[in-house]
Formats: structure tokens, C-alpha cells, sequence
């Protein structure tokens, strides 16, 4: 049993050359938010009907992929299981990097984002999402001193306290932003508590999908060498969260076609939603279900990180594509407001609302990526993030 | 060596930054018509100094309480300040003729209130459908 | 003075309105009073819940005096974007899928008592007047949009583009969310009245009728008592203070 070290990682062409990547990103996202700032929404995609859209796909994916990510931090410090210790410093350095690009598209979404003061300190505490403003806020404090305690010597025996409190901060954040559309009574598409679950199980996936993605460039860049035991962890703990995904989007649709009520927008997603149903069915279950299981259980091609990363990235893809379905389905599926008659209006009454994101959407979500990538560069050259090896000597199983 | 220089482009930051400080509502030109200048609601110190606070008050009591006396009200003061041009039409907010623009953008301070609310007295106007 | 506060729900209707039928006659010069206007100096009154009876009846399918009067009153201008146009007011046609018959009504904000809208704001700027009018603080309004999402009737609006020319007494702009107001400004000088209702009656229908649900003695009470109110979507349980009758 070797101890693992730590290492920061120098300056060079291959840095810049991400740097200079993620800053024109960041400055598309700067583009976005100042045009539409002086113009108006109208430029976007979103209307009075679809009210939130790409940004916020981007936004809770990145969100609920920060809590998620801290799971490899949590399998080690709060299980115990210390073949996962060598990465929980990267695992809180990616948490806190994805929840700050995150936060970062909602805040440059908003109407009045020069009122950002006035959410910061005028909270009306019925309200989910007021509650999210302090759980994401608290969550980066947490991971900080997370962080803190894994650096310091003197500190490292209060991790798995920390860790525990990290934990169970993270439950609360990912079942807050699932309940931001489960507290929505009105929408036939929301109001079930099984989102908040649903959420917590896609945040595991996504965050272990990116954290295999990360570690695959690591390895190539800087040289982290791993062994067999990692590697099959890994492997195993996304092929899990698949299933866990897989699980509750059943049980969700499942309990959705048990009720009446909600069979009009089941029939909508599953079948009649054009766009819609090639998303759900196409993007979710395929790329991002079967795909990735296939490629992770298949005996032939199971044994090399080239069909991990495959499998997580497309994770990653359908993942994207499951919120996408969930944010935006949801909301262009018409209101029933008057069950047994068929309504019309100048105002999408009765009809599938439309929606078809602008270009200011995706780079204003690029930004949130930009940000987040931007802070773990930051990271891993200033303090010791990486792990030197990931070699099965290094590693208690 | 990096220590100092960051430390010294933070200390020109904070100068450029304040230097805005300097400009008063004293040392700025006022259009305003000085015969009519104890015709306002309170006097003209007192004017300069706390409007807004006056103002952003009577916004609150008369966003959510519905109070709608006028003394401090915005609509007051737009219709006893701004006064039409030689060709009969109102000032632009965006232009320093306009009463509130003449020292906001000589003091670079934001007004937000125009994003809003009308910055001309009010004139039926006809809806284009 | 206590019974006389007790507020219109589906519950409590039938009983408080066969109370106060019993007992209006001494009180009725307190209802007096109320219909007079409010000083400008005093805050709405909870003592008061407006509201409006609108006759499906009444209300015909060619007829949008009651939306371009709201665009008016509020200086609401179209920027020929259908989908992201402000529209506080709009014209609703139903076909009963059983029967065919068709109906036509105005839907709008419906100003709940316990409206989902308020609940779900972050910084408050949703709120609930005392008088029961649900508005939007637009001096505190993000423009986060979550009311929209939480509204069951979308009321609400969001405004996407740069407005000039706003009407003094009705302010709007650019990325705050916005909705039927009840013409709060009218009610607060004291004319008791919407420019929908005005524009209905104007143009020979009776279908919309303005006035404070709390007393027993007004127009909309006594008709709420003879014909009854239905209430949209009461399986949420919001009462709303806009109720529709004939439907």
C-alpha cells in the first residue's frame, strides 16, 4: 500500500489553448447577456408560453451535476470506502465549479439581472426557490471547507464529519431544485414529489458522467495512471445511476398513466409530441439509456476506458436531452383549464405552444460551461488536485 | 513582483472608481428654472439630497399599500419639471434636457425609474393595433 | 363588526350570505361607507375583497371591447409578436366537447386568495393587496418568471421588449412580469371600476361586473347569491375572486 500524492499542474501551450477556448466562450456568453439585456427577451426563444428554456436546461444541468459530482467525494468520506479518497479533492473542485456556472446562467437569464441584490436580500421563504438561493449558496461554503479540511494536514481528521454535513446538504439541494417543478400544482407535466427523487438519481448519473469524462483527460494530459480497481468502480457506479435513472423515469410515466387526468400529456410524450417523442425516446432512452448500458455490460468492449468515456459522454447528451424534455415539454403541453372543453385563444390556449431556442440560449449556457471549466483550470494549477496515480497499489479496495 | 503589481492595478481600480465621488449635485449645472426653485415640495437642499429616498418611499406605500397621495409622487414631479421644448414636444430621457437626465448623466448615476415610468406628463396616446 | 369580515369561500358563502341576508338592515350604513371612496392618504382596506362576476351569457364571440380597452388603460402596444406580446386580458372561446355548444368568456388574472404565483416568488414581489388584488412589485420583480410557471389560468406576462411611451398611472417595462392589475389605479381614486367592465357595459353587454365580494349589499354579491359563481379550476382550491357564470 503506496500513499497517494498530489500534484498541481504547470502552465503550457495545452492549458492556453483551453484557456483561450473557454474565454471565447465566456465572451459569447458576455455577447448574449448584454444583448439581450439591451434588446429584451424577444430575441430568445422563449415566450409567454415556454418561459423557461434552453439557459435553464443548461443551468439545472450543470446545478444538479455539482451535487451530484461531490458523490465520488462523499462515496469515500461518508461510506468509506477509500478507493475513491485519492479523487474527492477533484470531486469538490468540479462540484463547486459546475454549481457557479450554474447559478451564473440563471442569474444572466433573469429579467432584471441589475436586481440580483434585491434576490439576494429579499426572500420570500414559502417560496422553493428562495430556499435554493441559500442551498447553493451554502453548498459552495460547505465544499470550501470540504476542500479545507482534505488539504490540511492537521484537518484531515474532520473529513468524514464535514463530508456527512456535505451529504446531506447535497440530498437537500438536488430534492430543492427537483421541487422547483414538483411544487408546480398547476402543470399537468410537474406537481408529482417523484421528481425530487428522479432529480437526486440524474444528478448522481450526470455528476459520475462528467467525473469520468474529467478523469479520461486527466489520465492523457497529465499523465494520472490507473489501475484496474478504479476503473471498474467507475464502471460499475454509472452503470447503477443508469439503472436508478432508468427506474424512476418509469415509475414517474408509470404512476402518470395509472391517472385519467394525466394520460393527455403521457399520450403527448410518448406518442403524439413530434419533437417531443423523438427527444424522449430517441435522445433519452436510447443514447442516453440503452446505449451507454449496452456499451458499459457488453463483455466485448467492456474492458477499455475508450468505451467509458463514450458511455458518459453519452450519458452526458441524453442526460441533457431528459431535462430538456422535462423543462420544455412541460410547459408548451396547453393548460387544462376547462376539462371536457376545447379551448382557443389568441394565446395558445388549447394548442401545443411553440418553442424553438435562439442562438442567445446556447451561448448563454456555453457561459455557465466556460465558467465552470475555467474554475477547475484554476484549480488544479494553483493547488494540488491531481492525484500523482490511481494505480491498484495506491488504492485500498 | 506579481504581489505589487496586483496590488497596485487593484489601487487604480478603486481611485478610477471613486473618483466619481468628487462630482456633487453642487458642481453640476442645473436646468432648472431657479424662480420657481422654492415651488417644490420640499426645499431644494433637501430636494437634492434625498429625492430618491422620498421617491423609492412613495413607490413602496403606492405599489403595496395603495397610497396615492401626490406630494412625492414621481407623476408630480414629472408634470411640474418637465416642460416642453421650443417645438412643443417633451424632452428625451436619454437627453440631458430632460430635468432628471441633466445632472443623472452628468453624475454617470443610473436612473432606473424611466424603465418603467413615463418621463414625460401624460398625453392620450393612441394605440397602433 | 366581527361577522361581517367573514370571507367568500365555496364554504362559507351560503352561510355568512343567509346571515348577513338576516342582518343587513342595521348595518347598511356601514356598506355605505365602504362604496365611498378611499382618501388618498389610507391604505387599501382587508375589509374589502374586489372581484367580478363575469356572464358567459352576455359575452359574445366577435367582441374584444373589453381586451382593446385594457391595452388602452395600460398603454399595452403589440409588436406583432404573437407569442411574446403582453396580453393582461384575453378573449377565450370553449366548445363543450360533449354537447358542442360553444362559449365565450374573458380569462385574466384571476386574483386568488391563495394564489400559487405568490407562493413560489423568491424576493415577494408577487403579492397579495389587502383588498385581495394580486399584483406584481415591479420595483422588486427579477424577472424570474417562476409565477408564470406556477400561474394554472397563464395570466401573467413577461415583458421582452424596450416599452416607451407608458401611461403614467400604469408603469411597465422591460423583464419584469406583469398582469391584469384589476385597474388598481382607478380603484384607488375612488371610481371603483375596471376598463373592462366600462368597455363591456359601454358596448351593450352586461358580462363583466365589477365590486367588493365582502359586502353582502353590492350588485355582485347579491347576483353571486341569486346565480351563483363558478369558480375555474376549483379543484386547486385558490378561490379566486373572478368568477364566471353560465358556464
Amino acid at each position: 500500500m503506496n500513499l497517494v500524492r498530489y500534484k498541481s499542474i504547470e502552465f503550457d501551450k495545452k492549458i492556453l489553448f483551453h484557456v483561450i477556448i473557454i474565454l471565447i466562450m465566456f465572451a459569447m456568453s458576455l455577447f448574449a447577456f448584454t444583448t439581450l439585456e439591451h434588446e429584451g427577451h424577444w430575441l430568445t426563444g422563449m415566450n409567454n408560453q415556454v418561459v423557461w428554456g434552453v439557459p435553464h436546461v443548461f443551468a439545472i444541468f450543470l446545478i444538479v451535476a455539482a451535487s451530484g459530482i461531490l458523490n465520488i467525494a462523499s462515496i469515500s468520506s461518508v461510506f468509506g470506502i477509500s478507493a475513491y479518497k485519492p479523487l474527492s479533492r477533484l470531486s469538490a473542485l468540479l462540484a463547486i465549479g459546475l454549481l457557479v456556472g450554474g447559478l451564473m446562467i440563471l442569474v444572466m437569464d433573469l429579467g432584471r439581472p441589475d436586481r440580483l441584490i434585491v434576490a439576494m436580500t429579499t426572500f420570500n421563504f414559502k417560496s422553493i426557490f428562495a430556499w435554493n438561493i441559500f442551498l447553493y449558496i451554502g453548498f459552495i461554503f460547505v465544499v470550501v471547507i470540504y476542500l479545507w479540511m482534505m488539504f490540511e494536514g492537521r484537518y484531515n481528521k474532520h473529513v468524514s464529519k464535514v463530508g456527512m454535513f456535505a451529504y446531506a446538504w447535497r440530498i437537500i439541494l438536488t430534492t430543492g431544485t427537483g421541487s422547483i417543478f414538483g411544487f408546480l400544482v398547476a402543470k399537468e407535466a410537474y406537481d408529482s414529489a417523484l421528481l425530487a427523487p428522479l432529480f437526486i438519481a440524474m444528478s448522481l448519473l450526470f455528476g459520475t458522467a462528467i467525473f469520468i469524462k474529467t478523469l479520461y483527460f486527466l489520465r492523457i494530459y497529465f499523465d494520472v495512471k490507473t489501475g484496474e480497481i478504479i476503473f471498474k468502480r467507475l464502471r460499475k457506479l454509472l452503470l447503477y445511476f443508469i439503472l436508478a435513472v432508468f427506474y424512476f423515469t418509469v415509475l414517474f410515466h408509470l404512476t402518470n398513466l395509472y391517472a385519467t387526468t394525466h394520460h393527455d400529456y403521457e399520450f403527448f410524450l410518448l406518442f403524439s409530441g413530434e419533437i417531443y417523442t423523438y427527444l424522449f425516446w430517441i435522445g433519452q432512452i436510447l443514447l442516453g439509456t440503452f446505449l451507454p448500458l449496452f456499451l458499459i455490460t457488453s463483455n466485448k468492449i467492456n474492458s477499455t476506458w475508450h468505451s467509458l468515456l463514450l458511455a458518459s459522454l453519452l450519458v452526458i447528451i441524453g442526460g441533457f436531452i431528459q431535462l430538456y424534455v422535462i423543462i420544455i415539454s412541460g410547459q408548451a403541453f396547453p393548460l387544462d383549464m376547462f376539462p371536457g372543453y376545447i379551448e382557443s385563444s389568441t394565446f395558445s390556449d388549447g394548442i401545443v405552444a411553440e418553442y424553438t431556442p435562439s442562438i442567445y440560449e446556447f451561448m448563454l449556457g456555453l457561459g455557465g460551461i466556460a465558467i465552470a471549466s475555467l474554475i477547475f483550470i484554476l484549480g488544479i494549477l494553483s493547488l494540488e488536485f491531481i492525484p500523482d496515480s490511481l494505480e491498484d497499489e495506491y488504492l485500498q479496495n | 513582483m506579481y504581489k505589487k503589481l496586483v496590488i497596485k492595478t487593484l489601487l487604480t481600480f478603486l481611485l478610477v472608481s471613486f473618483s466619481g465621488a468628487s462630482i456633487t449635485h453642487e458642481n453640476i449645472p442645473h436646468n432648472i428654472d431657479t424662480s420657481l426653485a422654492d415651488k417644490c415640495v420640499e426645499p431644494t437642499e433637501i430636494m437634492r439630497a434625498q429625492h430618491h429616498i422620498f421617491i423609492n418611499q412613495q413607490g413602496h406605500d403606492t405599489v403595496v399599500k395603495g397610497i396615492r397621495t401626490t406630494k412625492y409622487s414621481l407623476k408630480n414631479c414629472i408634470n411640474c419639471h418637465i416642460k416642453p421644448l421650443a417645438d412643443g414636444s417633451y424632452p428625451n430621457i436619454k437627453s440631458k434636457e430632460h430635468f432628471c437626465s441633466g445632472c443623472h448623466i452628468e453624475a454617470a448615476a443610473q436612473v432606473e425609474c424611466f424603465d418603467c415610468h413615463a418621463s414625460k406628463p401624460f398625453k392620450k396616446i393612441v394605440i397602433k393595433k | 363588526m366581527k361577522k361581517y369580515e367573514i370571507k367568500l369561500d365555496r364554504r362559507n358563502f351560503l352561510k355568512s350570505s343567509t346571515l348577513l341576508g338576516i342582518s343587513s338592515v342595521a348595518p347598511g350604513v356601514f356598506f355605505q361607507e365602504l362604496a365611498h371612496a378611499r382618501d388618498l392618504d389610507k391604505p387599501a382596506s382587508s375589509k374589502i375583497r374586489w372581484g367580478m362576476l363575469i356572464d358567459t351569457n352576455q359575452c359574445t364571440e366577435d367582441c374584444d371591447a373589453c381586451v382593446t380597452a385594457c391595452d388602452e388603460e395600460h398603454g399595452i402596444e403589440d409588436f406583432g409578436r404573437p407569442s411574446t406580446d403582453t396580453q393582461w386580458i384575453r378573449k377565450l372561446n370553449l366548445t363543450d366537447e360533449f354537447s358542442g355548444k360553444s362559449y365565450n368568456l374573458p380569462m385574466m388574472c384571476q386574483h386568488c386568495e391563495n394564489p400559487p404565483c405568490v407562493d413560489v416568488c423568491p424576493t415577494g414581489a408577487s403579492f397579495i393587496r389587502a383588498d385581495g388584488i394580486v399584483l406584481v412589485n415591479p420595483h422588486t420583480c427579477i424577472g424570474c418568471r417562476y409565477c408564470m410557471m406556477a400561474c394554472p389560468y397563464k395570466a401573467r406576462s413577461f415583458v421582452h421588449e424596450n416599452l416607451e411611451n407608458q401611461v403614467p398611472h400604469s408603469p411597465r417595462g422591460k423583464g419584469c412580469v406583469e398582469s391584469c392589475n384589476l385597474c388598481v389605479h382607478k380603484i384607488d381614486n375612488g371610481e371603483n371600476n375596471t376598463a373592462c367592465a366600462e368597455a363591456c357595459q359601454k358596448d351593450g353587454h352586461q358580462a363583466i361586473l365589477f365590486g367588493n365580494l365582502n359586502d353582502p349589499e353590492s350588485e355582485i354579491s347579491k347576483q353571486l347569491h341569486k346565480y351563483g359563481g363558478k369558480e375555474i379550476r376549483s379543484d386547486l382550491d385558490l378561490n379566486t375572486a373572478v368568477r364566471y357564470r353560465g358556464i
